[in-house]
């Protein structure tokens, strides 16, 4: 296994940097402020391979490796935590079922054009009565000749408001005793599919989070994804390889707000000496690194086992967890660290720590995560 | 085929850099590294071109083992083939055994070239020397500073502005023009780009045996310069420190210095009250 | 014929006499060098017609001018000039050859040093000669944080290109008398490889910002392009003009002709403004020659701040609004 500083990473890293910097940096607080989703960074990044990152060549995509991947993430959520979120989303949760469960018709149809950042995609799972439940699930397909008839609300869609190719989930038979849950491609133009408002949410502004609705939407049979019944399987398939990309996402919001931590501190004086020098600083700075390193490292291990052909969900949740409560626990450091400054919305540090938050919840809250890990550990062999 | 070669250099990526005070050279390998500007840009014109006229394009550096990234990311960026010239004797050369180890490195793996561009100078040594002195050791006609250029058959006519004259000059190939950062802004390193060229690097690195060079006209040991000492500049002038709310501190300025100020700028500072 | 004593060289880049003087202030250093090595100071001259610049060098400090007048040297001709300088040289074999590092002093000087074998160093920022009498040449180290002196202990000769502004020149003196031997074209000169289309001069760019006095710099210290612009505000409220750093217009904060600094332009104002600027000497070589320096720095041990008459230890853009505020207050009164 090799992982950063290996000379590729690191050109992946100051590349993706490089980009993320020139082309985020300069409005990444201004879409924040404005919740505005920057369609024109989006037109830039699409000939760059950011929206096929590990779909195979013939498809259209750059198909690099797993950490990678994750630094791609991590590097473009250092400077917008909502567009590595639209980015990652698309990747994992958006593209990865349909690599790893699609028929060569559909991989075919759809997968050039979601690796080219024509077609945005998504994953609906989330309802009103269905968040960490999945079970609670209403939204239903029923076969009508070739087609299936959808009807249903999902809510926080990530970018909901801008995707064209959301994989949505839905039960096939709600009447049977054991609920079969299936997963359809559904396209953007099909009718009967519209997008709720844009949902106003305390962080990741800029991404476009909503409702679908989707009332009598007539969808073909070649869009079931997998066979029927598949559902669930595919669904926990997506977000563990989701998590990898939230994990990455958290380091990256984290990584943020240490530089900035590290920075301000060396600048601030107070008491005729700049707050670093004070020991309470250096703690705190000291706990920061480690935690972020910490983190990265899990991040990357999941990787190595995922790109290793291994099961990776117990990893994938551990890395999840981590990495999401250290960005919490960080950001929210790294305001102390800028007192007052870090408290206002004309500097960064407050973002960060928005942006932070959410990560513990989407994609599996840290408490399923805690759940997934603590069930294979009480069942695993020692 | 229009046959390219782009000399490039890897240069520190911080301002503030480690200096070895013993041999008076740079601790390259502490600081991360990116590739020069001024090459990148080269390597821009030299990507245009090869898609205009069908051509070819072999990067060349000479530096530490870390300098091999940016050979990497030319290829990510759409070079061919690329050549590293690594080797302990080669390191501490000034420009001009820098020009002409390349030189010799371009004589025996990439004889026939059409054109050399270069980067006109470094972010970090700013000599521009390089490109004018390969271009003496090989023999072959320069124009550096160039800022457009368009090939014809054998010849090049370059668009650039030297000295306050805007001139439009024209050689025949094979020649090497150098060029600023003023035009042809570099495009992107799409991510599938880097994955192959660390699939398929097509990198030969090159060692001073392998160009028959002798240890005593390469590297510190064949500069003509020596570096004496390296210093710090800093002169601590007695200067009146303020420190404080914004607001104070202007007040406070224009208190003691609304004259001074005042009468560089020949307006009346003093408040009226 | 003086040739038992040794010579020191400056290349006459003349043709934009009236802006850059360049030549005329290395001719004055070359007089300090030479007088330390016994020497003598000579120009070299090509072109065509140039019976004027020979006059100016004279009056300057050239004690021998060297001329080779020839309708083909009419235009400035990088190639036949290196390989006329590279014949000069071998026949009369001066110590030091200094060139002003103008577009084609940078050009010209690696090339020659190169037919010379020698060692050639680029912009320096001073030229000295040590107790070995051999030329001492201070140029920047990366970063421009550092400075490093350099020599080069065998070969000749020893040569040096020097930007305009380090040097002062010697005022015009009309009494001055010099040598002036006029060097034949040679007869087999090699075709020039390079040939000029056209050349059209452009208008003189308007030095404003060199010849302001009041002049206010920015740096990354301001923190963003829109609190950048804060600062040509200042700058018209004290009718000055606005400077930057090499990194400020890399990020496109400022223009290209906003750029202050060693390779750029040279300003001596009488009071200079420096918001959030570190100070690495690529642009503080450029502002020496200020009055009187203000300059506003989160950081107080920034190398700016220790250059600096006033240092404000401050939030740079906070420092900037509220002079425009006070400013403004008291100026209307």
């Amino acid at each position: 296994m090799v992982f950063n500083p290996c000379m590729k990473h690191k050109l992946v890293r100051r590349t993706v940097r490089d980009f993320a910097e020139a082309e985020l940096g300069p409005i990444a607080h201004e879409i924040d402020r404005e919740a505005r989703f920057p369609w024109e960074v989006i037109e830039k990044m699409r000939p760059l391979n950011f929206f096929g990152l590990q779909v195979p060549r013939k498809y259209g995509g750059a198909d690099i490796d797993s950490i990678s991947y994750a630094i791609t993430i991590e590097e473009i959520s250092r400077v917008s935590g909502a567009v590595g979120l639209c980015i990652t989303v698309h990747n994992s949760v958006g593209i990865y079922p349909i690599l790893r469960f699609g028929t060569d018709e559909q991989k075919q149809l759809y997968l050039p054009k979601l690796a080219r950042g024509e077609y945005i995609g998504a994953f609906c799972l989330t309802e009103a009565n269905a968040g960490s439940d999945a079970s609670g699930v209403e939204t239903h397909a029923v076969i009508d000749g070739d087609d299936y008839i959808i009807n249903g609300t999902k809510i926080f869609v990530t970018n909901g408001g801008v995707c064209s190719l959301p994989l949505i989930f839905v039960i096939t038979d709600p009447d049977a005793s054991s609920k079969n849950a299936s997963v359809f491609i559904v396209e953007s133009s099909m009718p009967g599919y519209s997008v709720g408002e844009i949902e106003d949410l305390c962080g990741m502004r800029a991404n476009p989070v909503s409702s679908l609705f989707l009332e009598d939407c007539r969808v073909p049979k070649e869009n079931l994804l997998g066979r029927p019944g598949d559902g669930t399987k595919i669904g926990l398939c997506a977000l563990d390889t989701g998590r990898i990309g939230i994990g990455a996402q958290a380091v990256g919001i984290a990584q943020a707000a240490f530089e900035s931590s590290v920075k301000y501190s060396k600048e601030r004086q107070q008491f005729k000496k700049p707050i670093s020098s004070f020991q309470t600083i250096q703690n705190m700075l000291a706990d920061m690194a480690t935690e972020i390193d910490a983190a990265r490292l899990l991040v990357y291990r999941v990787c190595a086992l995922k790109d290793a052909g291994k099961p990776f969900s117990k990893e994938a949740a551990m890395a999840k967890l981590y990495c999401s409560g250290a960005a919490s626990r960080i950001t929210s450091q790294a305001v102390q660290i800028h007192g007052g400054y870090g408290y206002s919305k004309e500097y960064d540090v407050e973002r960060y720590f928005r942006d932070a938050k959410v990560t513990e919840i989407y994609e599996g809250t840290s408490e399923i995560q805690r759940m997934v890990i603590s069930r294979t550990v009480l069942t695993e062999p020692m | 085929m229009l046959k390219m070669i782009v000399c490039m250099k890897q240069v520190p990526m911080v301002t503030e850099l480690p200096w070895d005070t013993r041999t008076g050279t740079l601790k390259r390998e502490l600081a991360e590294g990116m590739m020069n500007p001024a090459c990148k840009h080269a390597l821009e014109a030299a990507l245009r071109l090869k898609h205009e006229h069908d051509g070819h394009i072999t990067a060349i550096t000479m530096g530490p083992p870390m300098a091999e990234e940016i050979l990497h990311e030319a290829i990510a960026m759409g070079a061919d083939r690329c050549l590293m010239l690594c080797d302990k004797k080669m390191a501490g050369a000034d420009t001009l055994v820098t020009s002409y180890t390349l030189a010799r490195a371009i004589e025996i793996f990439c004889p026939d070239f059409d054109l050399i561009l270069c980067g006109c100078y470094t972010s970090d040594s700013e000599t521009a020397q390089v490109g004018p002195q390969l271009a003496e050791e090989l023999d072959i006609p320069v124009i550096a500073y160039a800022e457009d250029c368009t090939v014809n058959e054998e010849t090049i006519t370059i668009k650039r502005v030297s000295d306050n004259f805007l001139e439009t000059l024209q050689m025949n190939m094979p020649g090497l023009i150098t060029l600023t950062t003023q035009n042809f802004a570099p495009r992107y390193t799409p991510i599938a780009g880097l994955q192959d060229a660390f699939d398929e690097p097509n990198i030969l690195t090159v060692s001073a045996d392998d160009l028959g060079l002798d240890e005593e006209i390469i590297g510190l040991a064949g500069s003509p310069t020596k570096i004496l000492e390296v210093y710090s500049p800093t002169a601590q002038k007695n200067n009146i420190v303020m420190k404080g709310a914004p607001k104070r501190i202007v007040e406070e300025l224009l208190e003691r210095f609304d004259d001074r100020i005042g009468s560089v700028i020949r307006k009346d500072l003093k408040v009226v009250s | 014929m003086a040739e038992t004593k040794r010579s020191i060289w400056v290349f006459g880049d003349y043709r934009n006499y009236f802006q850059n003087r360049v030549t005329l202030q290395l001719l004055s250093r070359a007089k300090d060098l030479a007088q330390r090595i016994d020497a003598r100071v000579c120009a070299v001259v090509f072109g065509h017609e140039v019976d004027e610049w020979v006059g100016e060098y004279i009056a300057h400090g050239a004690q021998t001018v060297y001329v080779t007048d020839h309708p083909m040297l009419k235009n400035y001709s990088t190639d036949i000039y290196v390989t006329l300088m590279e014949r000069l040289a071998q026949t009369y074999d001066p110590e030091i050859i200094l060139v002003g590092a103008t577009s084609f002093g940078r050009e010209f000087a690696p090339r020659v040093s190169k037919r010379l074998k020698t060692g050639l160093t680029a912009d320096c920022v001073d030229l000295d000669i040590n107790e070995d009498g051999i030329l001492v040449q201070t140029a920047p180290a990366f970063g421009g944080n550092l400075l490093t002196r350099i020599v080069t202990p065998q070969r000749r000769p020893q040569m040096a290109t020097v930007r305009a502004g380090v040097f002062q020149e010697i005022p015009h003196n009309y009494e001055a008398t010099g040598e002036i031997i006029y060097v034949e074209m040679p007869m087999h000169l090699p075709k020039d490889r390079v040939r000029l289309i056209s050349s059209e001069r452009q208008p003189p760019r308007e030095q404003k910002i060199e010849d302001a006095s009041v002049v206010v710099c920015g740096g990354r210290g301001m923190g963003s392009k829109k609190k950048f612009r804060n600062l040509y505000e200042l700058a018209k409220t004290l009718g000055g003009e606005v400077g930057a750093t090499r990194p400020v217009v890399y990020s496109k904060w400022a223009e290209e002709d906003a750029l202050v600094g060693q390779a750029d332009k040279h300003i001596k104002p009488k009071v200079l403004f420096s918001f959030g600027i570190s100070g690495a000497i690529q642009h503080t070589a450029g502002i020496v020659d200020a009055d009187f320096i203000i300059a506003v720095n989160k950081n107080p041990n920034a190398a700016m701040m220790k250059m600096a008459d006033v240092a404000i230890v401050a939030d740079a853009n906070q420092v900037c609004t509220a002079l425009i505020r006070e400013l403004k207050k008291r100026i209307r009164t």
